[in-house]
């Protein structure tokens, strides 16, 4: 066993320095407030009733539980408040799901909000809300795929999942290698372990909602318009969040019943989602279905490479999340096919969960191509190299930067590659089979326009203001630090506000791209503070002075920046969705450059002979980020992205009843992350890499690459335990018990 | 009887639909079988009326102070800590004994708040994370927790500290291992797992014992 | 969650009364030690107690001990988990209970849980814990079981019936059937002892009775006889490495002479609807020289019964393995004086 990794890591070249988390005292003393311990003045507490069927109608609604003392308002859809029904955010809207809850009788799937109780206390509120009873006439649900009544589609948002690049059937006929085989992921949710709540306080025609979201800016405009009020009458204080991993990122269904019911009972209304509510109020990572068609010649090289995807969605709305996009370009295949559809069915609207896109799709990709490495009886790692290119295989534009190589070369030296006996099944530990298994990861380098406020003042200290979300990955501390950097602060002396509509608007904490969008706006704002000293910052000592020479005692610069244009921020500042059209046809000459970045994982599992349970022994990580602006936040997210990986390799999945067409282990017994005792030893290495184009910092984002290749290293690894390919996730050992 | 109360009957006079019946039905409640550490005495089929005293007034020792709250007694020693002490540090993530998050000291050792009756606390020694330690001078535990990087989000990070601290007191922090399945009881979604274990081995030296 | 009266009784004579006393006015009592379940099951609306009799606090001393008494070794019913787990005598001379309660829930949970409520575990058949499912025969006699055409992956194959396939949660009950314990207990009409092995019941058409505990029964006690059974052990096979329920477990005590089985004691869990003695395959392996074939051999016996369904067929070749391997783990151990 190599030596665990040092917590702080000391900074190698392009790397800021490792300082603590920005108000790690407050964390850990439990003095920092996430929204539901807002402390909030006469306040109502309230309840959701959620559906007992997926599809159907109510028929009756007993609420005699009205009537118990303390119960103030009991809402269904015959009293609901009126709102203007969202648009999902893939056509053009804000809402996570298009479906307004209490809008009528109609249920439509497992989960939906049919009541919501409004009384005293939250004690009164949950028993009123258990002793309302709905009567439903239920009809025939659809859970999922391969069942009577799902439908499949193609809607635009799919366009960007189909590449087609040189012949592939013929290519692929031609091949003497060929791979052919399909997989599956499941259903998972984010659980955070910060419930769902929002809390709507009205002051005269003034609303603040007290909401953890990863887009202040999404949720403010949403509440806006579907409560029929302008933008500016509402403000969303989201300034600490408990967790979102994708969770949170549109506006969910709640919020804006909660808001009117709080003007229209002319008091405060704190609502508290149960954990198992919360698998139907907001998002999750839809289950895919996957077929991977690979060829190659005898030497290793890739000829041809086809990815189909079918992805579940709701019955009305169309999230995707494409990943076929994204792994046509991970190698020099040659001749690329790709396609993915939608199916849907009577479930809530899917989502973004962390690597949306890479950690199904690449999970196919890269045991696929353990899968060839086998058939070609070339080691794995050699078959990446051999098809590793600097030039997207879709363009042939060359990528700003593409380190996987060096990810991997020092990833298996570091994880003693070399000492692994390839036939599967030779390698034992007494009673437990060992298994090694490496796979790649890559995730798209994305930013969005932002928006930045920068306030210096004569002492030496900066108020840096900008909405983006600090979700746990440690935006306070990055913005602290580039602001400081910039502005040639000490780090403590920044003062950072995030996570409020009030705030110069910013792109959700999504995509890894907070700290380029936000770290790009707070770098052009901090270029015009310099400009206002004539181009360079004076020392701190000589701030008075320089400050005297101004003639101001503050000095104020906000900035907008947009690598997308007006549209772009645009967008931001409403809260909509944006993706940077594309070049229109015939003016990419030369081709634009595309943007990646990319690690290697290693994995060692242990399964035991007889009961077959698997167990990861240890894992190793690589991986390029261009600027690291903190080495040892860095390194935190890349290890828990890793550790996501093994969940959703070993544990994650929401089980679903395919009859009743409901979640069925919506809960944090049954729904299985990782615990400590899962997570033996992680060893995270960060390869130096400068990337001068991607962004003006320079970043190419962490937290969603670290999760995609651990899946794939791991089923790669029981693959070299056992010599059983195991192509549906999660590997649980019912997998390599049952025949 | 229909009983809305009167804005809301108001519309719904307007909006109802005429297929929907609002007739009542019973919500007699099933017999249960035998119970944990006891049994279900009697079926009453019909709905008890609540008792007469739904609330009363409790003393609970929290943090080396006597604090009197008027609690519902249906609620928990975390919704007391939380809604009525101000002690919002200990957390709710599952409200089910499931996440650990709102993990306290009772009597000197770690429990779960979210499954403990506030009227069943009484007289008990309650620490929260407030009790911990002054924000002057840290606990080593929680200087561990910072030096380490021990968390990311922090939401969960107040119920690691006091099991943490518990784990050690308990002598259940001699090696990692051992670490990591006595902490596993506290889930950290955003997975600071070796951090924490890190952090452990840090403090434990520095707490006297471990 | 509904009201309920609480009262906090200091005497296990008067706790009892209470429980006797209200039963005539048709309130519905409920004994509260640790409350991990109970607390649980109410915030869920399963179950609805109307007076909450808070046993915390009773001052009798027969309820908290662990000790060695004449022809076996004593637990009182409030010992918690936590504190049992931490015995070292326990630990040497009965490592299979040992491991069976550090193996169960957290160590949070195992410090509030008492041994006597532990045992009274519900299971965590989703259609039972989510009133909002119509289907559940053991919450609402007679309406059906939605885990039979439903998601039943974590559902027992061993003493299942048409009516209910729920598989009993818990660990330590599996140490407790397999070394015969008897269990004290305490109601209106006094004190009676009886088999471990007899307090659950089977399923059978009527799952909503659990134990054949009477209203206002309150278990006091454990009693392990003979012992010590320093060959013994607990293997829990789970999806993760800790802090979730058993998909198969083991309890196993041995003794032998030299590879030959002279006494053979296990209980299974995770893989059926009640604490599982594993009588047939104790038979099997009587008198025989334990040896992986022979192990295998019993388990084919003992599960030979199964009855699994589409999502659980893997806890047949799960339990037998789980039985192979605390069989084969039990031989291995290093017995000291």
């Amino acid at each position: 066993m190599t030596r665990p990794t040092p917590p702080v890591p000391v900074p190698l070249s392009n790397m800021g320095q490792p300082v603590p988390r920005y108000q790690a005292a407050d964390k850990v003393t439990g003095a920092q407030p996430y929204v539901a311990d807002v402390p909030i003045a006469n306040l109502l507490h309230a309840r959701l009733v959620t559906s007992a069927i997926a599809k159907g109608r109510i028929v009756a609604i007993d609420d005699r539980a009205a009537a118990l003392p303390g119960v103030v308002r009991i809402y269904t859809y015959l009293n609901a408040p009126r709102r203007i029904p969202p648009r999902h955010s893939s056509a053009g809207g804000r809402a996570s799901d298009s479906r307004m809850p209490l809008a009528s009788d109609m249920i439509e799937y497992g989960g939906q909000i049919v009541a919501m109780v409004v009384a005293e206390t939250p004690e009164i509120a949950r028993d009123a809300a258990q002793r309302l009873v709905v009567r439903y006439e239920e009809g025939p649900a659809t859970a999922t795929f391969d069942q009577r009544g799902a439908t499949t589609s193609h809607p635009q948002p799919l366009a960007r999942s189909a590449k087609q690049v040189g012949n592939f059937d013929e290519a692929y006929a031609a091949a003497p290698v060929r791979i052919d085989q399909r997989y599956s992921t499941p259903a998972q949710h984010h659980n955070t372990i910060e419930l769902f709540s929002t809390t709507a306080v009205w002051e005269g025609d003034q609303l603040t909602l007290h909401e953890s979201s990863r887009w202040v800016h999404n949720l403010a405009n949403g509440i806006a318009e579907t409560i029929g009020f302008p933008p500016e009458k509402v403000r969303v204080k989201s300034p600490f969040m408990g967790g979102s991993f994708g969770s949170r990122s549109f506006m969910m269904q709640h919020s804006g019943l909660v808001s009117l019911a709080a003007r229209e009972l002319g008091r405060p209304i704190k609502l508290l989602i149960t954990r198992s509510q919360g698998y139907a109020i907001d998002t999750y990572r839809a289950e895919t279905r996957q077929r991977v068609r690979l060829a190659a010649e005898r030497s290793g090289n890739l000829v041809a490479f086809g990815h189909e995807g079918l992805e579940l969605s709701s019955r009305p709305d169309n999230y995707s999340v494409a990943g076929t996009a994204h792994t046509a370009e991970m190698y020099g295949y040659g001749n690329v096919l790709t396609r993915v559809s939608l199916v849907h069915a009577d479930r809530n609207t899917p989502g973004f969960m962390r690597s949306p896109a890479e950690l199904p799709y690449m999970f196919a990709l890269e045991t696929a191509m353990d899968e060839m490495a086998i058939e070609l009886n070339l080691d794995p790692v050699e078959l990446r190299r051999i098809n590793d290119t600097q030039l997207s295989p879709i363009t042939g534009a060359p990528f700003t930067s593409r380190s996987l190589m060096k990810c991997f070369d020092q990833a298996a030296e570091s994880f003693g590659w070399a000492k692994r006996n390839p036939v599967p099944g030779s390698m034992t530990d007494g009673d437990w089979q060992v298994g090694y298994g490496c796979a790649a990861a890559s995730y798209p380098v994305l930013m969005q326009a932002c928006a930045a406020r920068i306030v210096l003042t004569p002492n030496g200290k900066a108020r840096v203001e900008v909405a983006v979300h600090d979700v746990g990955a440690g935006a306070y501390t990055a913005m602290q630090q580039i602001a400081a950097r910039e502005l040639g602060l000490a780090s403590q002396d920044v003062t950072v506000l995030l996570g409020d509509s009030r705030l110069p608007a910013g792109p959700p904490a999504g995509g890894s791209m907070t700290t380029a969008s936000g770290g790009s706006a707070i770098f052009a704002c901090a270029a015009k503070i310099r400009e206002r000293f004539g181009g360079r910052m004076p020392r701190v000592r000589e701030f008075s002075a320089a400050f005297e020479r101004l003639n101001v005692n503050r000095i104020e610069e906000y900035t907008e920046w947009s690598p997308f244009g007006p549209a772009g921020m645009e967008a931001i500042n409403n809260g909509r969705a944006f993706f940077p059209p594309p070049p229109p046809p015939g003016t990419t000459n030369p081709p634009r450059p595309v943007r990646f970045s990319f690690g290697a994982n290693f994995v060692e599992v242990r399964i035991h002979r007889l009961t077959r349970e698997i167990r990861v022994a240890r894992i190793t990580g690589a991986f390029e980020g261009g600027y690291i602006v903190n080495p040892r936040l860095a390194r935190s997210q890349y290890m828990a992205g890793m550790i996501w990986g093994v969940a959703s390799a070993l544990h994650e999945s929401t089980e679903l009843d395919l009859i009743r067409a409901r979640y069925v282990n919506d809960n944090l017994a049954e729904y299985l992350v990782a615990v400590s005792a899962d997570i033996p030893q992680v060893d995270v290495i960060m390869v130096p890499e400068v990337d001068n184009q991607v962004n003006p910092i320079g970043v190419k984002g962490i937290g969603e690459l670290s999760n995609v290749g651990t899946a794939a290293a791991v089923s790669n690894a029981v693959f070299h335990a056992t010599g059983k390919r195991i192509r549906d996730l999660p590997i649980t050992m019912d997998k390599l018990l049952t025949v | 009887m229909d009983r809305v109360s009167d804005r809301g009957k108001a519309k719904l006079d307007k909006q109802q639909s005429p297929q929907v019946s609002r007739r009542h039905f019973l919500t007699a409640s099933a017999a249960i079988g035998v119970l944990p550490a006891g049994v279900e005495i009697a079926s009453a089929q019909q709905a008890i009326e609540p008792p007469a005293q739904l609330t009363r007034t409790i003393t609970l020792n929290v943090n080396e102070r006597r604090r009197a709250a008027e609690i519902d007694l249906r609620s928990t020693l975390l919704d007391v800590l939380r809604d009525k002490l101000s002690l919002t540090g200990s957390k709710m993530g599952c409200d089910h004994g499931q996440c650990g998050a709102c993990t306290v000291h009772i009597d000197g050792k770690r429990q779960l708040a979210c499954l403990t009756l506030s009227v069943s606390a009484e007289e008990r020694d309650i620490v929260t994370i407030e009790g911990v330690a002054s924000r002057e001078r840290l606990h080593p535990m929680q200087q561990a927790f910072i030096d380490n990087d021990a968390l990311q989000c922090g939401y969960c990070t107040p119920g690691q500290i006091m099991s943490a601290i518990a784990c050690v007191r308990e002598g259940h922090a001699s090696n990692a291992d051992e670490i990591r399945e006595y902490m596993s009881g506290n889930l950290c979604r955003c997975a600071a797992y070796p951090n924490i274990v890190a952090a452990i081995e840090q403090a434990a030296p520095k707490m006297g014992r471990g | 969650m509904r009201p309920f009266d609480y009262q906090r009784p200091a005497r296990t004579a008067h706790a009892i009364n209470v429980a006797a006393s209200q039963d005539a006015g048709g309130i519905r009592v409920q004994y509260l030690a640790g409350g991990t379940i109970l607390l649980d099951l109410m915030k869920l609306d399963v179950v609805r107690p109307s007076l909450l009799v808070d046993i915390s606090r009773l001052e009798d001393a027969g309820l908290r001990g662990i000790d060695r008494v004449r022809g076996g070794l004593r637990f009182g019913a409030l010992v918690t988990m936590a504190e049992l787990a931490a015995d070292r005598g326990v630990a040497r001379d009965y490592p299979v209970i040992t491991q069976s309660l550090q193996l169960g829930a957290s160590a949070q949970l195992r410090n509030m849980a008492s041994l006597g409520g532990n045992v009274l575990q519900r299971t965590r058949c989703s259609y039972f814990r989510d009133v909002s499912y119509r289907q559940c025969n053991k919450r609402t006699p007679g309406s059906g079981c939605a885990a039979l055409d439903g998601h039943h992956r974590s559902h027992a194959v061993l003493g299942v019936s048409n009516a209910c396939i729920a598989a009993y949660p818990g660990d330590w009950a599996q140490a407790l059937i397999a070394l015969d314990a008897r269990i004290e207990v305490i109601g209106a009409a006094g004190g009676r002892s009886l088999r471990f092995a007899d307090l659950h019941r089977l399923p059978g058409a009527t799952p909503h009775v659990e134990t054949v505990l009477a209203p206002g029964d309150l278990i006091t006690g454990f009693f392990i006889p003979e012992g010590p059974w320093r060959r013994s052990c607990y293997v829990k096979i789970r999806d993760r490495a800790s802090y979730a329920f058993a998909n198969a477990s083991a309890a196993v005590a041995l003794v032998l002479d030299g590879d030959r089985v002279t006494d053979v004691r296990i209980g299974l869990g995770g893989v059926a609807t009640v604490p599982w003695r594993a009588v047939t395959a104790e038979a099997v392996l009587r008198g025989h020289m334990l040896d992986e074939a022979t192990a295998q051999r019993a388990a084919d016996a003992e599960f030979a019964a199964a009855s699994a369904r589409d999502q659980n067929t893997f806890k047949v070749p799960l339990g037998k393995a789980t039985m192979v391997r605390a069989l084969l783990e039990a031989k291995a151990l290093e017995i000291g004086e």
